[in-house]
């Protein structure tokens, strides 16, 4: 896609991460009510990871996550994904990219009632006007397989358990191979059995496919799927842990209350 | 108990004073020209027109009160699904749903007393408006004195009244269903088994309609020996008229599919038209108000281009009868063309306020469809195709009642004329056509324009963080 965007100037070390935002602000409000939101913070998102962006209600975990997909503006500071700069971008701008290079699963109300699951699955390329290549094509049917919905392509959301709708979430946000997938508490809504099933599928796709998953949750167990784990408390990022055990995150989130 | 809501009853205060205004105007309209008839040496004594102008008078007000009633009750249940979550509210604080239900028709009561008054004021200035113009232009004899007020006004206003209040009754009834469970959020997107229907209504439906057809074919026949068989024909039509209201559910889901189709298959046409059809209860009620306003127009446009053929016939037969009626019915004609505007603008009030509450229930989808790449183009492209769906699938399915309902009209009515041919073929106007395509599609913009800014203007992450 668009390469030219890319700066001579960014640093070699940016090559693996596929997203990064640097000096990051947020601010709502004016004046007397201003808040904060997030206040300076420099991450980045390594390629080929499963990472977990953690932190209680109030942190600014999804505000973050916003801004890096595009969804919402920066105050102050760069965002990138790729080689791209989006702060800059225009709206129309923003949203091809978020149709191209961007995957979302969110909590709930993932997919459009009125389509049927294909039709879901396929709506990244419907909204770009074209068909799925017959490479793209043969991938979709690989991820319809490998997440069990072979037999549902032709159901309505509504006819769907909550755990399969959430696989057809992330089926969709796989389909157009995107950049970075952002999954928003995507287990907020499961119950703990069919979470854990998410979460596998999840870790899957960053083993097996390599895809680059952001994931924001304020829970341990979930945090504990992937291979990095970030977290935030009062808009700054305060620790950046590797792998961890659903008891280390805990007990480091139980710290960080106390300490509030 | 409660401040009336602008938001939520303007527009049924405005149907209810459109109604209003209605009813008021053709009365006064044909007080006037049964005075100037009146003052007419040469028709002056003929005294079928005053008969005729009598009859029409009375289906004009029983068609306007009917639009109304119906666009008003669809109106509340619209305003009742957007209130789910307050009722539930107060049903959970103890308040018991028949409470709830009363309050909904007091403050139907309010509307339809102040849309009464507005549409009586407005009405009288409409009439005063209109005459004085034609006087001046000298369209209308300046030699009359005409008076406008009369006892007999009371009538619409007091139908408007209780039409009003009786329609927000009966749209109201959902209220009895709202469980106070979905105060919590459980339950806040409708539920699929409300707009699967029941057997028993569709059956209601279709005996209503063929009920309603036989008695219209009946007046037929009888008019061909007498001017009231439009009376029954009247009756046949609102039988007929309401089995396919009452079926709504069933007929314009159908109507919307074949239209959808016109529309392509990318991406905003396609949701486009799913959207149109996916709660067929609610596409019927956006659709029904415009289906009547059509079915109206066309039955007056096709009923005069009948009576009109009729009248030529019947006139190359017998001139000397004919003399100087004309111009009388020249006159009616274009008040006729003025008041037809009116029903069709209270069931234009009802399309554009049902879209723009389908699309502001439907926000966290359109949040979802921002997210995932649809761009702001996309999202109005898809609110438009389906103002259009839904207008074109109503202009269809008017214009086929219409025809019907109009040739019944002139058949029932004038086929006794004197020298009357017998049967005519129906005829649609061409110049009228036109003119319905044009306001359907100005129609098609109009609803579309606030929804699709409203849905732009939200951003994506607020319209996601909506529960």
């Amino acid at each position: 896609m668009d390469t030219s965007a890319a700066s001579p100037a960014s640093p070699a070390s940016h090559i693996d991460l596929v997203a990064r935002v640097s000096d990051l602000g947020k601010t709502y409000g004016a004046h007397d009510n201003r808040v904060s939101a997030l206040r300076g913070v420099t991450i980045g998102i390594r390629r080929g990871e499963f990472t977990a962006i953690m932190g209680p209600s109030g942190s600014g975990k999804s505000t973050l996550m916003h801004i890096m997909a595009g969804l919402d503006s920066a105050t102050t500071g760069e965002v990138w994904l790729g080689d791209t700069e989006i702060t800059s971008l225009a709206d129309d701008a923003l949203t091809i990219l978020r149709r191209r290079r961007v995957g979302f699963v969110f909590q709930s109300f993932n997919l459009v009632p009125t389509l049927d699951i294909e039709g879901n699955i396929l709506l990244p390329f419907e909204l770009d006007g074209r068909r799925p290549s017959a490479g793209e094509r043969e991938w979709i049917d690989q991820l319809v397989v490998s997440l069990g919905l072979v037999d549902r392509l032709r159901h309505r959301p509504h006819e769907l358990s909550g755990g399969q709708q959430q696989r057809v979430a992330i089926a969709r946000a796989l389909a157009t191979r995107p950049d970075l997938v952002f999954a928003d508490e995507p287990t907020g809504n499961l119950d703990s059995r069919t979470s854990r099933e998410v979460l596998t599928l999840l870790q899957a796709a960053g083993r097996e496919y390599g895809q680059s998953i952001a994931m924001v949750t304020h829970d341990p167990i979930a945090a504990s799927y992937a291979d990095r784990i970030l977290f935030l408390a009062d808009g700054e990022v305060v620790r950046d842990l590797g792998k961890s055990s659903a008891e280390e995150i805990s007990s480091l989130m139980l710290g960080m209350e106390r300490a509030a | 108990m409660k401040r009336l809501s602008v938001a939520e009853h303007g527009p049924s205060v405005l149907v209810a004073a459109l109604s209003g205004a209605f009813g008021v105007s053709v009365l006064q309209f044909v007080g006037v020209i049964s005075q100037i008839v009146a003052a007419d040496s040469v028709t002056g004594d003929s005294g079928i027109v005053s008969v005729f102008l009598g009859i029409v008078a009375v289906v004009f007000i029983v068609i306007a009160v009917y639009v109304g009633s119906i666009v008003t009750a669809n109106t509340f249940s619209t305003i009742i699904a957007g209130r789910t979550r307050t009722i539930a509210l107060l049903r959970l604080i103890g308040s018991s749903a028949r409470t709830q239900r009363r309050a909904v028709a007091r403050e139907g009561l309010s509307v339809g007393v102040i849309g009464a008054v507005i549409g009586a004021l407005a009405g009288t200035a409409i009439t005063v408006g209109t005459v004085s113009v034609g006087v001046a232009v000298g369209f209308i004899p300046d030699d009359v004195d005409y008076t406008y007020l009369s006892p007999v006004l009371i009538l619409p206003l007091v139908v408007v009244v209780l039409t009003t209040w009786i329609a927000s009754w009966v749209g109201s009834r959902r209220v009895l269903a709202v469980s106070p469970m979905e105060a919590t959020g459980a339950a806040h997107e409708l539920t699929l088994a409300e707009a699967s229907a029941s057997k028993g209504r569709t059956v209601t439906a279709v005996v209503l309609f063929v009920t309603g057809t036989a008695v219209l074919v009946l007046a037929v026949i009888l008019g061909l020996v007498s001017p009231f068989a439009v009376l029954i024909g009247v009756v046949g039509g609102l039988l007929s008229f309401t089995g396919l209201i009452v079926g709504a559910h069933v007929v314009m889901p159908v109507a919307l599919r074949l239209v959808g189709r016109l529309f392509g298959a990318s991406a905003p046409a396609r949701l486009a038209a799913e959207n149109a059809v996916r709660y067929p209860e609610r596409s019927s009620r956006t659709t029904i108000g415009l289906v009547i306003g059509i079915t109206l127009v066309t039955t007056f446009a096709v009923a005069l281009q009948g009576y009109q053929n009729l009248i030529t016939a019947a006139r190359d037969s017998n001139p000397e009868y004919y003399e100087g009626i004309d111009d009388a019915f020249a006159v009616t004609l274009v008040v006729f063309t003025i008041l037809m505007g009116f029903s069709a603008l209270i069931a234009a009030v009802g399309m554009v306020n049902n879209l723009s509450l389908s699309v502001l229930q439907r926000t966290r989808e359109l949040g979802l469809l921002r997210a995932l790449g649809f761009t702001g183009r996309q999202v109005r492209g898809m609110i438009t195709a389906e103002s259009a769906q839904l207008t074109a699938a109503s202009v269809l399915v008017g214009l086929v009642l219409g025809s019907f309902y109009g040739w019944v009209g002139a058949q029932s009515m004038f086929g006794s004329i004197n020298g009357s041919p017998g049967f005519v073929a129906p005829g649609i106007p061409l110049p009228f056509l036109a003119g319905v395509v044009i306001l359907a599609a100005l129609l098609t913009l109009v609803a579309s324009v606030g929804p699709s800014r409203r849905a732009t203007r939200v951003t994506p992450v607020a319209a996601l963080a909506l529960e």
